[in-house]
């Protein structure tokens, strides 16, 4: 598809933009939240362990200010556990989006966007701001909230989709979708900027603020968000048909940077196939799907492969998400609002990155060789990095280089499988299986993501940083 | 001597428990509990009255009372005199923890605790038997000496000064305040607070949350009025 002109633009109300900005926003909300949980480690951390001390001097007074926290007995095992807490996250968001899509086709999707919104910005309160403020730290009850959190956070994605879907169609997917898929490094950007500010009145200051900005913005979402043109009478009707080819050509943009698709085939029964008018009326009953099954997807050609290779691309970009800002202030010993800053050259990099690869592989017409060299890149941008020397700047640049030769594949590889996946035979015409297969796909991304989380926090407390970068390499290969 | 010695210590001891279970005292309570851990008071001539009758200060029992303007404020314990008191423990001295000087000689104490006098910022006279050393070790007072069956130890010293203790590195954000002869503690500067020091000022909840109350309420409203108003329900 072409990029759009002024007079294509035109067709566009302020009904879209609003639905654009809410659905960017809600994403962006929920990306810095989990933001400052990862910029916040390192204050957690402190808070959990009492004061190291040499073994032979005595234990500092008065023990209220020093020693009275006991959650961990050092700074190793609390890490440890701020690993598991991630991996937690993530397998119960993984597991979530099993069952999101299940949930977003029979509920209301303004419903479930609000209801996730602001149930988990309530969990995130509850997880940073209250334990603190009543001084009760248990690990089952953080673990439980997290698993909860998860849980809540993996409504949002397929309703944001939907909703993104139902407005924009086809035909100004490229440019709306590019633009729309910088979120989630917008989000993460604003959850440095934001924990970073906070955090020296505390960290649980910065759950509160970003707790309640995400409610905020699920109470506006309720009141203004029109899940579709529908609702106000409209309808997109230039929609062309509704085969996979024509999914492909646009679906390689960065479309989706980090998540699963799943939701978007479910969402273009609305309007896209007319009002069961206009082109293929046949097309849009989902509820006799010509889907394949969970094992027959799982055997098709491709599919293994670019589950594993993006399995491993997305547990190094999530390290870096989760864990940068802590080995930045314990590495070089910088503040943590100040590793926190800097932590956002990282995401920076990874916007440029995907734009730019994928116009190149847009322009090219094939993705392989870009990735090819970007990988390749990617690991000698890792060498580097671990190299760094504790100069900030020289720092920035280096975290930028790696994001965008990180960020880029991991963006191209998540959109790309559903187009180069969808030309196969098997699948040609069947949507539902492609939603399957992306799903895998994903689904497996993420848990791989979510083993990676351990076991980094693993590798370094027994190790040290330097492994974990080599680790980091072996995966990307 | 050896059932004096018994009754005495099983008074203090039973003191102490009548203590424990009956927090809600005051202090002035407690006081009286330790002002009057031995018969008599305090001695004319002593180290303890002198100082008493300098500072203008309340005999009571043992214990010399620095009375305060306000009635209901709790009397503050400057001098205490426990000498020859048949003592062979002292457990706890903590409610004269203001005490300026305090005087255990003649007393047959085997030794004293390590954390006896932790938290006694103001003591700069105190006189033990002999047999004793100065509690954080001679280094941290000005004089000590011995005369006969008493140990004198005269002026603390401040701790945080010294160079010649292993180097006492408070953590970050806080700085070392002596607390008693040979301790210290690592109090927080300034505006920070918290555990570990680590939190700093006070956070400015009304200018944040009331703006962001504000907008988001504009904003829901002028949303729904421009966008879900016009919702036919699907």
């Amino acid at each position: 598809m072409s990029s759009p002109c002024c007079g294509f633009l035109a067709q566009y109300t302020h009904h879209h933009l609003v639905a654009f900005l809410l659905t960017f926003f809600s994403y962006v909300l929920l990306h810095a939240s989990r933001k400052t949980f990862s910029n916040v480690k390192v204050s957690i951390s402190a808070q959990w362990t009492p004061s190291v001390q040499n073994a032979s001097s005595p234990a500092f007074s008065p023990g209220e200010t020093w020693e009275k926290n006991n959650l961990f007995a050092d700074s190793d095992e609390a890490t440890l556990f701020l690993g598991v807490l991630d991996t937690i996250f993530l397998f119960s968001y993984a597991v979530g989006l099993y069952m999101s899509g299940v949930i977003g086709d029979r509920m209301n999707l303004r419903y479930v966007l609000s209801f996730g919104l602001c149930g988990s910005a309530i969990v995130e309160f509850v997880f940073g701001t209250l334990t603190e403020w009543l001084q009760f730290y248990n690990i089952y009850l953080y673990c439980g909230l997290w698993v909860l959190n998860g849980l809540l956070q993996s409504a949002v994605w397929p309703c944001v989709v939907a909703v993104m879907g139902n407005w924009f169609g086809k035909s100004g997917r490229g440019f709306v979708f590019g633009l729309w898929s910088a979120c989630a490094s917008v989000g993460n950007i604003l959850g440095a900027f934001l924990a970073s500010s906070v955090l020296k009145y505390g960290y649980e200051y910065a759950f509160l603020v970003t707790s309640v900005l995400q409610f905020a913005g699920g109470v506006v979402v309720f009141f203004g968000l029109l899940t579709s043109p529908k609702e106000v009478g409209l309808c997109l009707e230039s929609e062309t048909s509704l085969s996979p080819v024509e999914r492909d050509a646009d679906s390689h943009r960065p479309l989706m940077s980090d998540e699963e698709d799943e939701e978007e085939e479910g969402s273009e029964e609305v309007c896209d196939g007319g009002y069961y008018t206009i082109q293929q009326g046949d097309e849009e009953p989902r509820e006799t799907p010509k889907a394949i099954g969970f094992c027959q997807a799982f055997c098709l050609p491709g599919v293994l492969p670019y589950s594993l290779a993006y399995a491993c691309l997305k547990l190094v970009n999530y390290s870096f998400f989760f864990w940068l800002p802590f080995y930045l202030s314990r590495n070089f010993g910088w503040k943590e609002a100040q590793a926190d800053r800097l932590s956002v050259w990282y995401d920076v990099g990874g916007i440029i990155g995907g734009t730019i690869q994928g116009l190149i592989s847009d322009c090219m017409g094939k993705r392989a060789p870009v990735l090819a060299v970007s990988l390749l890149l990617a690991m000698g941008a890792l060498v580097g990095y671990s190299h760094s020397p504790p100069d900030q700047v020289v720092n920035a640049a280096l975290l930028a280089t790696t994001g965008f030769f990180i960020g880029g594949p991991s963006n191209m590889i998540s959109s790309a499988i559903s187009a180069d996946l969808g030309r196969q035979e098997a699948l040609r015409g069947s949507q539902e299986a492609l939603a399957t297969v992306t799903g895998i796909v994903d689904g497996t991304g993420s848990i791989g993501a979510a083993a990676g989380q351990y076991l980094v926090s693993l590798i370094e407390s027994k190790l040290g940083w330097m492994c974990v970068f080599y680790f980091f390499i072996v995966m990307v290969r | 001597m050896t059932a004096g010695h018994g009754q005495q210590n099983a008074a203090v001891v039973l003191l102490f428990i009548h203590v424990c279970f009956s927090g809600g005292y005051q202090l002035t309570e407690l006081q009286v509990g330790l002002c009057h851990l031995c018969n008599g008071t305090v001695q004319n001539g002593t180290a303890v009255s002198q100082f008493c009758s300098a500072s203008t200060g309340l005999i009571d029992g043992r214990c010399c009372l620095l009375r305060k303007e306000n009635i209901r404020d709790a009397d503050y314990v400057i001098g205490l005199d426990l000498s020859n008191c048949s003592l062979s423990r002292v457990e706890d001295l903590q409610d004269a923890f203001s005490a300026t000087t305090i005087d255990l000689s003649l007393n047959p104490i085997v030794n004293l605790d390590d954390s006896l006098f932790e938290g006694f910022i103001q003591l700069a006279n105190l006189i033990l038997p002999a047999n004793l050393v100065c509690p954080g070790g001679n280094a941290s007072w000005d004089k000590v000496k011995v005369k006969g069956e008493t140990h004198f130890c005269e002026g603390q010293k401040d701790i945080c000064n010294q160079t010649g203790y292993l180097s006492l590195n408070c953590p970050e954000n806080s700085l070392c305040v002596p607390y008693g002869p040979g301790f210290f503690q690592c109090s927080c500067v300034d505006a920070f607070r918290g555990y570990k020091c680590l939190r700093e000022g006070e956070f400015p909840i009304i200018q944040v949350f009331g703006p962001l109350a504000g907008s988001t309420v504009l904003v829901s409203i002028l949303l729904w009025v421009t966008q879900r108003r016009k919702a036919i329900s699907v």
